[in-house]
């Protein structure tokens, strides 16, 4: 019976010499070596892990800049497959992938190679007329498995417009090493700032400088939590040439002045005009008294022109240089630096001077001061200087231009005097040349985006309603309501209004939807007429139950988990309703909720109720200051919401007298 | 389910065409070179005329489709050429948002020629769109395989703009082949027309088909044949609405050889035979199959008991390699080799969906049954009608099973479906079975409402400060089962419970769930399961002296279904249902019930019924909550045209009023008294 063992030792064999064959064919040493090393067991809730991320930039003496990429992931889970993909983007004008090659080790070993013949190439921005970025794909998810492990090696060429990169240290996955190495002709340097974690120093050998990070934790998807470039580990890489070296496409930058000149270089004779233009400007302008009037009628006639995006020559600046604004204003369409180059150039001609201001969107806490980059920016606004006559929230002091009056003229609902949350108090640079510089955009209190609500309701004894709502809001909360107004059909809206309604009130019939939008003074009304019946309960014929928060807020905070890894963003807004209920005759009030009294550092709420003369009014209020609260605080922040969702709740009872 | 592929027809055609010597046609452009006048009432126009409310409205849209034969130095090929012309009229900002950007997206064997564009203005200005602001871009290429697009945007668009735009499409190596042309868009429509001409080809005749509309037609000799509809609304999804293609307006054209598809038993029968002819070696029985059906049956005494055996069989010794839950990779798949007959996929124990249909069709032809490959229609797609005599209309397929003097029809293709149902997609309908001299038609039965039920339970307990706290078990059966089945099965564990928490938090937000089973998610037979444990606090509101319960804790934060007035197409629901609903919830102590009233019931002829009651347990302390709904019967498909909505709706409006039924607790006097205020 020696046999057995013999045979199976060889089966053992053939089996690992095959694993060992097709692994070692053709998978590079760094796969194989990520692929082997143990991981730590993870949650279950985390898909995949990343075993290995580096990114190795070669920098040339003639400012070519070639990148080599090597990454691999395991997937742990069904829902990980997902992340067993590779992608490069590239520009068509002057960039190029020279190589993509991906392998796929399955749990078993064998290996399955991508190359050509399985990369797809695929516009980036498909939703655009023309945009020269795209990107190469490999999509191996279809063949992975939880327990494979996905590489991909790449080779990008590019030649750079500045002399500035990044890196993230790592995604939303688990990440064992992740390493940024820049390679430098000799004699040049780099320097690198470390965000959202303890400054990374690097490994420097000669001209090559290596940044490292290891065993980073997966990151958790919460709700209003910062964005997650706020929270991963991040590098910002500055470099330069030797003094007095001047190489073509390098552009170190000293500074954000230095910034600012070389952005005004690009765009300032793009903002000529022509007479089509000039006659326009003063066209829009003519019954405008003040300069405020002024402005607002240049603002809403360019908010007015519609968001085409066509990006050209963006290895050149074309991402950052506006179409000339006698184009955009004869084509009317343009994206958001057309639309303020335009605006810049209209305002001129009516002798208002104005400046483009580069921000980051969507993120207020994205762009940051120790990093003198336009990389930094994904959008423009302008900045109006105004005179002291002209009044408004969100007009910033610059030390050299004196009062700005910074506007954002792709929105279509925020008008002059407000700006959107996602760019209040966030960093954004002012192009004015020598004069330009990084300035904090204003922040509009709660009270400038409030909304106002007015129920006057009427309930029957078989506990049917009808009622009124009266809605007045301003600032954003006005920016929201209008942006539901106008982007949707009149059906549509109808629609989603009786549906809003619905929700609250059980087969509410609405008679009544009608909107009143005043954008220039940034306030949007909206008066519903409504009726439903057995909106209260009867019981037994004796007891009349009902809720008097008829309709629910609109954007209400809900944060159900139970713990939390990340802070908890809030913006600024205010909330008042009052509703009147007329009781029904021969009732009188049994039970009333408890009155709540809510504060907190991030916000205050309360609701009161009061009968007088057969009426019972119900008021809430609710500010919320623009915070960002620590995960420590969580479970306050947490109760501060559920207790004002309880208080929502809460029924008034009337019973037969 | 195999969809009808017309590419072995396209190249049986273009032989045909080739072989008959035909002339080729010459490939010719639009006549109109130049653009339509522009009428001073067009331009004049303040409001759409269609549709009130409407951003924008279509004037006019033509669309000149010709087959025709291109002959280069090689070769004669076919293509269709067609030449698109839209003027539309933009009333407002959101018309001009929607409108001013056209892709025109095509394919690698596709030209997009001749594109013209302008922008009238409101003062009759007119602004051309130039050439170079013609974008021509490739969204994807791989494989050999290219999608672009020709983008432009519209220069100075502004609301009581006219835009008007036309192109030229030529398809290459192809003709219309059961091409559907749309009468409708996302905007209005005032006027569309379809120019058709067709290719003359012997032996095959050009068939068109309308659907969903009144379509005019007519002829030109220089024209050719015209189609139009006027006045044509925009098409806006509802809730609960049919298929699609159920409501839309369009035309169906296509050749066949079929001598007569006026006369639909004829046309039926041909092509029953020839689904006969097709499938008849796949089902032949070989000594192996043999074996297989014995050893499946085995000790089965009934004819269904035998048939419910010999799927379970084919469920569990083929594996569907191309179900998204098999395990399998692309690359496993790549490997798999072609089932030439059952005895390859009994051998090789994986195959396709119709491999593992064939295969149980040629087991119980072992066991003695008459068993035929059977067509039937998609209602997820369109709901089949037989006047309609068009094979693309019976685009599934299903084993139909003579047993005593009835056919059972059995979809071994799918991996959740119960012996004795088919997908809901398939059931309520007409299924064709294939026979080589009179096929027939029989109806595929309707699963009733007790078929699909959603069984829930709760043992509950409830505090004094309206928390709730319990262990929930939920099982669904039927349709619900291979639902949830299909949603879960691709999912690891945790991700399935993840599903579930969003679910239930979804309806309560401040709920906690913890020891979660999902349990036969992959299971053919056994009903869907979710246990687990919930705490929900601040369940029940709590006033000075009373605490408000809402007993129907399944239907607790559920909205309404309908909340619209008006209602411009049927409501569709995919099947009957049964809601069943076990609640037990203990009181706090201190509380007793103040109020001991129920909803009551309500029933709507055979479409729906709903009944509840409320009770307490014999020592009072627990409220026992038993409801029930059903909806819809075995006896028709629930469709519901228009005209019903609003008594659809009163019902869902009544039963979310009875669900949202609450009890009030009072705290007694004694408790009252010991209890702090808060």
């Amino acid at each position: 019976m020696f046999y057995r063992p013999l045979m199976l030792c060889g089966l053992f064999l053939a089996l690992a010499c095959g694993a060992a064959r097709a692994a070692g064919d053709d998978v590079p040493g760094w796969l194989q070596q990520a692929a082997a090393a143990g991981a730590p067991a993870y949650d279950k809730t985390v898909k995949a892990v990343v075993l290995h991320h580096e990114q190795h930039v070669a920098v040339g003496a003639d400012g070519r800049v070639v990148t080599t990429t090597t990454y691999a992931v395991r997937v742990l889970t069904r829902e990980g497959r997902e992340y067993a993909r590779a992608a490069e983007t590239y520009l068509t004008d002057g960039g190029k992938v020279r190589e993509l090659k991906a392998w796929l080790i399955r749990p078993a070993g064998q290996v399955r190679r991508y190359g050509k013949d399985e990369t797809a190439d695929v516009a980036a921005s498909p939703d655009d007329i023309y945009n020269e970025l795209r990107v190469r794909l490999i999509l191996a998810q279809d063949d992975a498995e939880p327990g494979a492990v996905f590489g991909y090696q790449s080779i990008t060429e590019d030649r750079s417009w500045n002399s500035q990169t990044g890196w993230l240290f790592q995604d939303e996955l688990p990440t064992r090493v992740s390493r940024f190495t820049l390679q430098l002709p000799a004699g040049w340097r780099a320097r690198g700032i470390t965000f959202n974690h303890a400054p990374v120093e690097p490994a420097v050998s000669g001209a090559s400088y290596a940044w490292e990070l290891r065993d980073l934790p997966a990151v958790a998807a919460e709700p209003s939590s910062p964005a997650w470039t706020n929270i991963v580990p991040r590098l910002a890489v500055s470099y330069f040439p030797p003094e007095g070296v001047s190489v073509a496409g390098v552009r170190p930058f000293a500074d954000w002045t230095d910034v600012s000149r070389w952005v005004t270089e690009l765009a300032d004779p793009q903002a000529d005009s022509n007479d089509a233009l000039a006659t326009k400007a003063m066209q829009l302008t003519q019954g405008a008294k003040t300069e405020l009037e002024k402005i607002q009628a240049v603002a809403r006639f360019v908010q007015g022109i519609q968001y085409i995006s066509i990006d050209l020559s963006v290895g050149h600046g074309g991402g950052i240089r506006p179409h000339a604004a006698t184009e955009v204003f004869a084509k009317a369409y343009g994206d958001c630096k057309d639309k303020a180059n335009l605006m810049r150039a209209l305002l001129r001609v009516v002798g208002i001077q104005s400046y483009l201001v580069a921000i980051y969107s969507g993120d207020p806490n994205y762009v940051r001061e120790e990093w003198a980059s336009p990389g930094q920016f994904n959008h423009c606004i302008i900045a109006v200087r105004v005179g002291a006559e002209t009044q408004a929230p969100t007009i910033v002091r610059h030390p050299k231009l004196g009062r700005l009056l910074v506007f954002d003229a792709t929105d279509p609902d925020t008008p002059v005097g407000d700006l959107p949350h996602h760019e209040q108090g966030s960093l954004a640079l002012i192009v004015a040349g020598a004069d330009g510089a990084l300035l904090r955009m204003p922040t509009t209190p709660p009270e400038a985006n409030q909304l106002e609500r007015q129920a006057e309701v009427t309930l029957a004894a078989d506990g049917a309603i009808s009622a009124t709502l009266r809605e007045r809001a301003r600032g954003q909360a006005a920016a929201g309501y209008r942006g539901e107004f106008k982007h949707l059909s009149r059906p549509e809206y109808q629609q989603t209004i009786q549906a809003w309604v619905a929700s609250g009130v059980n087969g509410a019939r609405v008679t009544k939807v009608e909107p009143a939008d005043e954008h220039d003074e940034g306030r949007f009304a909206l008066d519903i007429e409504f009726s439903a019946e057995r909106y209260g309960q009867l019981m037994q014929d004796r007891l009349l139950v009902f809720k008097p928060a008829l309709v629910s807020r609109r954007e209400a905070l809900v944060l159900t988990a139970a713990a939390r890894q990340h802070p908890v963003v809030l913006s600024p807004l205010a909330y008042t309703e009052t509703v009147t209920v007329k009781l029904p005759a021969g009732f009188e009030v049994d039970e009333l909720p408890d009155a709540v009294k809510l504060d907190a550092p991030f916000g205050s709420y309360a609701a009161t109720y009061v009968v007088k003369d057969g009426q019972l009014q119900f008021t809430r209020t609710l500010v919320q200051r623009a915070a960002t609260v620590p995960p420590d605080q969580y479970q306050s922040v947490r109760g501060f919401f559920e207790r004002i969702r309880a208080a929502e709740q809460a029924p008034v009872v009337l019973a037969r007298k | 389910m195999s969809k009808l592929s017309a590419s072995a027809l396209t190249f049986g055609l273009l032989v045909a065409c080739l072989l008959s010597g035909l002339a080729p046609a010459p490939a010719r452009a639009s006549d109109d070179k130049d653009w339509r006048p522009v009428d001073p009432a067009e331009l004049a126009l303040k409001a759409p005329v269609v549709e009130r409310d409407a951003d924008a409205e279509v004037l006019f849209w033509e669309a000149r489709v010709a087959d025709e034969l291109q002959e280069n130095i090689e070769s004669i090929y076919p293509r269709t050429v067609i030449n698109h012309y839209l003027r539309i009229k933009v009333f407002t900002d959101r018309g001009r948002e929607a409108q001013s950007k056209i892709d025109i997206p095509f394919t690698t064997s596709v030209d997009i020629k001749d594109i013209a564009a302008r922008t009238i203005k409101p003062d009759g200005g007119i602004v051309e769109l130039a050439k170079k602001d013609i974008f021509e871009r490739t969204i994807i290429r791989a494989g050999g395989v290219k999608v672009k697009a020709k983008s432009f945007a519209m220069p100075a668009v502004e609301p009581g703009a006219i835009i008007e735009y036309r192109w030229r499409e030529v398809r290459n190596y192809n003709l219309s082949f059961f091409e559907r042309l749309d009468f409708q868009r996302d905007i209005p429509v005032q006027s569309v027309t379809y120019y058709v001409k067709p290719l003359i080809i012997p032996g095959l005749g050009f068939r068109m088909q309308y659907f969903n509309g009144r379509v005019e037609q007519a002829a030109d000799k220089k024209a050719g044949l015209s189609f139009s509809m006027r006045n044509v609304p925009a098409f806006h999804e509802e809730p609960n609405m049919p298929p699609e293609y159920q409501v839309r307006p369009y035309m169906l054209i296509f050749y066949t050889a079929d001598e007569e598809v006026s006369n639909a038993d004829g046309y039926w029968a041909g092509f029953g035979k020839r689904i006969f002819d097709d499938n008849k070696a796949s089902l032949k029985v070989k000594d192996d199959v043999r074996a297989a059906a014995a050893e499946a049956v085995g000790d089965a005494q009934t004819p269904d008991e035998k048939l419910a055996r010999i799927l379970a069989y084919c469920r569990a010794k083929i594996k569907n390699y191309l179900d998204d839950a098999s395990g399998l990779t692309d690359a496993d798949r790549e490997k798999m080799k072609e089932n030439k007959s059952p005895s390859d996929t009994l051998k090789r124990g994986a195959g396709t969906g119709r491999d593992i249909a064939l295969l149980f069709g040629a087991m119980a032809t072992a066991a003695g049954f008459d068993a035929r490959v059977a067509r039937v229609g998609d209602r997820s797609q369109a709901f089949f009608d037989k006047r309609q005599t068009n094979s693309y209309f019976l685009s599934s397929y299903d084993i139909a099973v003579k047993v005593g003097d009835q056919w059972r029809l059995i979809d071994p293709a799918s991996a959740y479906v119960p012996y004795g149902m088919l997908l809901w997609r398939e059931e309520g309908q007409e299924a064709l079975v294939s026979d080589p001299k009179a096929p027939f038609f029989v109806r595929a039965p309707l699963s009733g409402p007790d078929k699909s039920v959603e069984r829930r339970t709760a043992r509950l307990r409830l505090s004094d400060d309206g928390t709730l706290e319990g262990d929930v078990r939920i099982e669904y059966t039927g349709h619900l089962a291979m639902d949830k089945k299909e949603l879960n099965d691709d999912d690891s564990p945790a991700q399935r419970e993840e599903n579930l928490k969003e679910l239930v938090k979804a309806q309560m937000s401040t709920a906690e769930l913890t020891d979660i089973k999902v349990e036969n998610v992959t299971d053919p037979v056994k009903p869907f399961v979710y246990a687990f444990h919930v705490r929900v606090p601040g369940y029940a509101q709590r006033t000075g002296k009373r605490l408000f319960l809402q007993p129907g804790f399944f239907k607790h934060g559920v909205g309404a279904l309908f909340s619209a007035t008006d209602r411009r197409f049927g409501v569709y629901f995919h099947y009957p249902w049964t809601e069943a609903d076990d609640i037990q919830i203990a009181l706090p102590a201190g509380f007793s019930l103040d109020n001991a009233d129920q909803p009551g019931p309500f029933a709507a002829a055979d479409v729906s019924k709903y009944d509840v009651e409320i009770g307490l347990s014999a020592d009072n302390r627990t409220l026992v909550y038993k409801r029930q709904f059903v909806f819809g019967s075995a006896t028709d498909v629930s469709y519901f045209r228009p005209e019903y909505y609003v008594g659809i709706k009163m019902i869902f409006d009544e039963m979310y009023k009875r669900d949202n039924h609450t009890i009030t607790l009072k705290q007694d006097a004694a408790s009252a008294a010991a209890t702090p205020k808060q």
